[in-house]
């Protein structure tokens, strides 16, 4: 992208677009003046393109665009099942294999599962005869005459798209290419396993190339009308990796961007926790109904287990661990006598009780208001007033429900209210464990970056039982999304099954790769990047002969000790001696992208009175106390705040226990020391 | 009365330790059974041997594993340092193949280290010797089924209990597959313990060993609350496996159970003797049954713990098929046997709460091991996997076709992972159209699933429902049973249920998993 005014001296925009529930949030930066814009506007969910086009006419009118775009159509597409008309050949004797899946039940405990339908019916899945084994050997030659009747009702059914997933196909593609080559040239778009997915486990791989073949038609329709309309100079796609891709080259592959959208907010989060000095971090996004967690230590953590509406995805996504808590989350007392927090939520209608829209039940936001911790007549910056009596009228009746004896100092709202921020700080402590330790890291040497609306209440507490020893909350945390789409780089992934043994050397899996690291630059050069940013990344994933699973390492002359090593770290032992498997070669190959320099303040000095509001109550860990208030819209770089103090700014609210001390940086954001628990 | 709110958070707490157990071990192990089928479970016990929290993995894992904790602690004194192991089903075991491995928790005080409980996990692996690989064999007594470990030291004071893996080892035939086995189940205990440590130092031990109780009390409440809502009478039901594999006479299970006000009484009184073939269930396979159905129909939705099961009082009598006595086969018990105590709970429930019971699932896991040399490799093999059926139809749903029901649910091994590892080719796997039983809600469809042999091997087949019928409900029709067949020179006949043939190369074997039954008049 260049930085330079374009020939015919138009203005130059870099733009940012995601789009989430409510709002379509823009980053818009020009470097003509190098100004920095954050902008939103209402979603338009029949019609998303329509939000994209408005935004776009009244942020960057007559200009020279480069547009970053993370798209949900794609995902809504599966979750809605409104795909494409797709079809789904495979060998035969295993057209049921999206039917079947791992034979396994989503929940033990349910007597009546319902389990999300296949997004290709029995009816449209067809068996060709051909095998092969293995190696790769042919045992059974492609009865290529059999095409022919399926075609033809293909046509008869105007089936679009069609996908195609032979056993072994990754060892051996030629059948498949043979199928795909006939389905193209009588004009469906096809998707073959081996193009997208060349790896071992036919249900995932099956899975991931109808994926695939049943939205990219739909994905395809969607950015033809952008690009049409909206003329951008460059048009990229955010992919699920965290990286972005041409729309051109994102076309054909749908399944890549199918998780685009919390992307962008953990691209986003790397790139201001990294200015601000932290490269290993865990991004904490907690919003309305759910929280996404994902670690970051320097390089996105990146895993091929996803799964969509039911259907695994085995293409390498960003590693975000959801949980169904957020601050419309509601209490209840269960059969047992429990406190409980969730899964049920308020959602936005009729929202938490203080909303005053009807909501009847507690909900964590309820809670934060209670407390204290949520000024009414300053949420979202002062733009809402709140309820704060339907809150505690919520709260009353809860207690009437429960048996539990209020804390000294306490009433019996304040006290369940705390009791409520307790549980649904559980709820997510577990989540952020599972993103960091149950994946190895260790979170005390890591920064919590909070930017969902609902976290600035919370972050400081889950960093403390975590043993985290810092928070950050950058501003404008809202549209962070958009803003790491700009800061994402190119990046395209590239795998081979290989199931080579333990005697395979270095140089003979180099050449392994030889055929990937040529087709990534071929696709970064049409992508625009030139041989300096471009990077190329070789890895390969091992085993020890008898294992399943595989740890990837980087593919270097050590990579038999390193996997070793990354072994015995990982599970606490290791087998030195004991013959590897390599299964899979993979290659990355980044191109990198300069993003949008965020402006940089000298720092002023630290006393920050002149953003203080004023002192109200609040229930801090076991007790009530007036605590100050700060309007975080005056807060400049340099000030500290130490708390306890509620920080109140335009799209979060932030509170600071007793032991924990806030200071603004350079790019405003808000770096908290967290002091450790009180006894 | 326990804090609300404090019991709450400290559920999380202990089921996060237990999940985070089971991450360890499925990543860590070796054998496609654990890693791929995921059949192992994760828990964590308090000082007497009580099951505090376990991460949701293997139903017929569940009631019984407090049986292995509290047989270790029969037999062994605990230092720090030190871990055991049992396999024993007359000792706290289900049968041979799970393998049980405890870690106590000790906490440095001042002076001396307190105990604070228990960690331990439950893998089922893939060979433990015995008569035929893969040990689930066609077996008249126990000692035919494999290596029977009674609670001994895996690990003393932090060492590896040398002499017993080399007794181990040279008892099973994949020794190296079990090693590394083993070193993952320790692994994941170690990290249980570590965090079961981080808890204590955060919390205290008394504190910390008084959410427990908190945590086992508070399950018995739910419990009981949810119990109260069962009408209250007496219900009973029977039905039958198909025989022991031996004497092909129908094995009947019998149960009355009583609703009283929240509290319950399962009565297995009039259940057949105990057969010479291995339909035996010990003691805590029962146990887990009953946990099991329970758990579904009171919609407990909170970890399983012992306190679950403290309103519920069951009668099982000795020497019958719901509590074998030593030393009688058991292999097919756990697998088996377990699936119709299930499926005589159910029918008895339908009598008291018809809108929350299914008609029957396939009523068997379809159990397949195949074992020899695998002349590719140059080394034996020994392979075992379950495949599901069709489960029944509910008052308002079809049944779902090709999963696993009720005790099980392990993944099936993919076919490109299965034909890499070992010597045969799987030529079909699919739906079993037309075998769900028919009703205003249709049963689940069973599998079918054909093996072709690269090479000569024994296969023992431990399956049911091949005579008897996976029943409907309210007038639905039953399930198709399930049909074994092998072709041998071009000649296919049908094969028992239960039986242990040796397979020639070229051989082809097909299994067809029953259907569930359907619910309600057509």
């Amino acid at each position: 992208m260049a930085l330079l005014m374009s020939q015919n001296n138009q203005q130059e925009f870099w733009i940012g677009i995601d789009i989430g529930g409510t709002f379509t949030d823009f980053v818009v930066y020009s470097p003509n003046n190098r100004s920095l814009e954050r902008r939103k506007i209402l979603s338009t969910p029949s019609d998303p393109a329509e939000a994209v086009l408005q935004g776009l006419e009244q942020f960057s009118h007559s200009g020279n665009r480069h547009v970053v775009h993370g798209s949900t159509v794609a995902t809504n597409a599966i979750l809605e099942r409104k795909g494409a008309r797709t079809a789904f050949i495979t060998t035969k004797g295993f057209r049921d294999v999206l039917q079947i899946g791992r034979q396994d039940r989503p929940k033990l405990y349910d007597l009546f599962p319902s389990i999300p339908p296949p997004l290709v019916s029995r009816e449209w899945s067809f068996e060709l005869t051909e095998r092969m084994d293995y190696e790769g050997n042919i045992v059974t030659p492609l009865e290529e005459r059999e095409l022919k009747s399926i075609i033809k009702t293909l046509k008869n059914q105007n089936v679009e798209s069609v996908a195609v997933s032979f056993l072994f196909s990754f060892m051996n593609p030629v059948h498949e290419q043979w199928v795909a080559t006939q389905l193209r040239a009588e004009g469906f778009f096809v998707t073959a396993s081996s193009e997208i997915l060349p790896e071992f486990r036919e249900y995932e791989r099956t899975s991931t190339t109808v994926v695939n073949a049943y939205v990219s038609p739909v994905l395809d329709t969607y950015l033809g009308r952008l690009e049409q309309e909206m003329t951008p100079t460059e048009f990229h796609i955010l992919q699920s990796n965290g990286g972005r891709i041409s729309v051109s080259q994102a076309r054909g592959h749908g399944v890549r961007s199918i998780l685009s959208g919390p992307a962008g907010g953990v691209v986003g989060a790397r790139f201001v926790a990294g200015l601000a000095g932290f490269t290993r971090i865990l991004t904490f996004d907690m919003g309305g109904t759910s929280t996404d967690v994902s670690f970051v230590n320097d390089e996105i953590r990146v895993t091929s287990e996803a799964e969509v509406g039911g259907c695994p995805i085995r293409v390498p996504v960003i590693d975000i661990h959801t949980v169904g808590s957020g601050g419309g989350s509601l209490a209840m007392v269960d059969a047992g006598g429990n406190l409980r927090v969730g899964p049920g939520s308020a959602g936005a209608d009729p929202g938490p009780a203080c909303y005053g829209r009807g909501g009847r039940f507690p909900t964590v936001t309820d809670a934060h208001v209670v407390l204290g911790r949520l000024p009414a007549d300053g949420f979202l910056g002062g733009q809402m007033t709140l309820k704060a009596e339907a809150a505690y009228d919520a709260f009353e009746e809860l207690g009437r429900q429960i048996s539990l004896q209020a804390l000294p100092g306490l009433d019996i709202r304040q006290n369940l209210a705390l009791g409520m921020i307790q549980i649904a700080n559980a709820h997510m402590e577990r989540a952020l464990r599972v993103i960091s330790v149950e994946r190895g890291e260790d979170p005390r040497e890591a920064a919590l970056v909070s930017f969902g609306g609902a976290g600035g209440l919370h972050a400081c507490d889950l960093a403390r039982a975590l043993g985290i020893p810092h928070v950050l909350i950058p501003p404008m945390a809202a549209t962070l999304s958009a803003l790491g789409m700009l800061a994402a780089d190119v990046q395209l992934d590239y795998v081979q099954t290989v199931m080579l043994p333990n005697d395979t050397t270095f140089e003979m899996l180099q050449l392994q790769t030889v055929g990937m690291v040529r087709q990534g630059k071929e696709d970064l050069f049409r992508e625009n990047i030139s041989p300096e940013q471009a990077v190329m990344t070789r890895t390969v994933d091992i085993r020890y002969v008898g294992q399943s699973f595989d740890i990837n390492v980087p593919l270097t002359s050590e990579f038999r000790q390193d996997f070793d090593r990354v072994h015995q770290e990982a599970y606490g032992y290791s087998q030195p001696d004991a013959p590897i498997e390599i299964v899979n070669v993979r290659v990355c190959a980044i191109g990198r992208i300069t993003p949008p320099p965020i402006p940089c303040q000298p720092l002023a000095s630290p006393d920050s009175s002149s953003a203080k509001w004023e002192e109200r109550s609040v229930v801090l860990s076991n007790r009530v106390e007036a605590v100050p208030h700060y309007w975080g819209s005056r807060l400049q770089p340099g000030h500290k705040v130490s708390g306890p103090a509620i920080l109140v700014m335009d799209d979060t609210t932030v509170y600071l226990a007793l032991q924990d001390h806030a200071s603004i940086d350079a790019y405003s954001n808000i770096i908290i020391d967290v002091g450790a628990a009180d006894g | 009365m326990d804090d609300p709110i404090r019991t709450e958070v400290m559920k999380h707490r202990l089921v996060s330790v237990a999940e985070e157990m089971g991450a360890r071990l499925q990543r860590a192990a070796f054998s496609s059974n654990i890693k791929e089928r995921c059949d192992f479970s994760c828990a964590v016990f308090d000082e007497t041997g009580n099951l505090v929290a376990q991460a949701a993995h293997i139903p017929v894992h569940l009631g019984a594993m407090p049986l292995s904790v509290q047989g270790c602690l029969e037999t062994l004194t605990f230092a720090p340092g030190d871990v055991a192991m049992v396999n024993d089903p007359y000792r706290g075991g289900t049968h041979l193949p799970d393998i049980t491995v405890v870690s106590p928790i000790f906490v440095n005080g001042h002076t001396e280290s307190t105990l604070l409980g228990f960690v331990a996990n439950r893998a089922h692996h893939a060979d433990v010797g015995g008569m035929s690989a893969g040990s689930m064999p066609l077996s008249q007594e126990i000692f035919q089924e494999g290596f029977i470990i009674p609670p001994v030291k895996l690990m003393v004071n932090g060492q590896k209990n040398e002499d017993v893996w080399r007794l181990l080892m040279a008892n099973v035939r994949t020794p190296d597959e079990r090693v590394g086995d083993l070193q993952a189940q320790l692994a994941a205990n170690h990290i249980g313990m570590e965090r079961m440590q981080e808890l204590a130092k955060r919390f205290g031990v008394q504190t910390l060993l008084a959410d427990m109780d908190a945590l086992l009390n508070y399950s018995e409440r739910m419990t009981c609350q949810l119990l109260g809502q069962l009408p209250i009478g007496c219900y009973a039901f029977e039905d039958a496996l198909d025989g022991d594999g031996f004497a092909e006479k129908p094995a009947v299970i019998k149960v009355a159970v009583t609703i009283e006000r929240e509290r319950a009484t399962v009565d297995f009184s009039g259940t057949d003797a105990q057969r010479a073939g291995s339909i035996n269930a010990v003691y805590p396979v029962t146990l887990s049954s009953v946990a099991y159905v329970f758990r579904c129909v009171l919609g407990l939705d909170i970890p399983a713990n012992s306190g679950c099961l403290r309103p519920i009082h069951i009668i099982a009598p000795e020497g019958t098929l719901v509590n074998a006595r030593h030393p009688s086969a058991v292999a097919a018990g756990n697998v088996e046997t377990s699936q119709r105590i299930v499926d005589v709970l159910l029918g008895a429930l339908a009598q008291a709460c018809p809108e929350r019971i299914p008609a029957a699932s396939q009523g068997t896991m379809n159990n397949l091991t195949i074992g020899g040399w695998d002349a590719r490799h140059g080394r034996p093999f020994a392979y075992y996997e379950t495949i599901g059926g069709g489960m029944g139809a509910g008052p308002h749903s079809h049944g779902v076709s090709g999963r696993h029901s009720h005790m099980t649910n392990t993944l099936n091994t993919p076919v490109e992972a299965l034909e890499y590892a070992y010597p045969f080719r799987i030529l079909r796997y699919a739906l079993r159209e037309g075998s769900g039983g028919k009703g205003r809600q249709q049963g689940g469809n069973g599998l079918i699933r054909t093996y072709e042999f690269l090479q000569s091997a024994e296969v023992t087949l431990l399956c049911d429902r091949r005579v008897t019928q996976p029943f409907g409900l309210e007038a639905g029709k039953s399930g198709q049973p399930g049909r074994n067949r092998l072709k041998q020179n071009g000649v296919e006949k049908d094969l028992p249920g239960k039986c242990s043939i040796l397979i020639q190369k070229d051989d082809v074997l097909t299994i067809e998993s029953p259907g569930g039954g359907g619910f309600g008049s057509h």
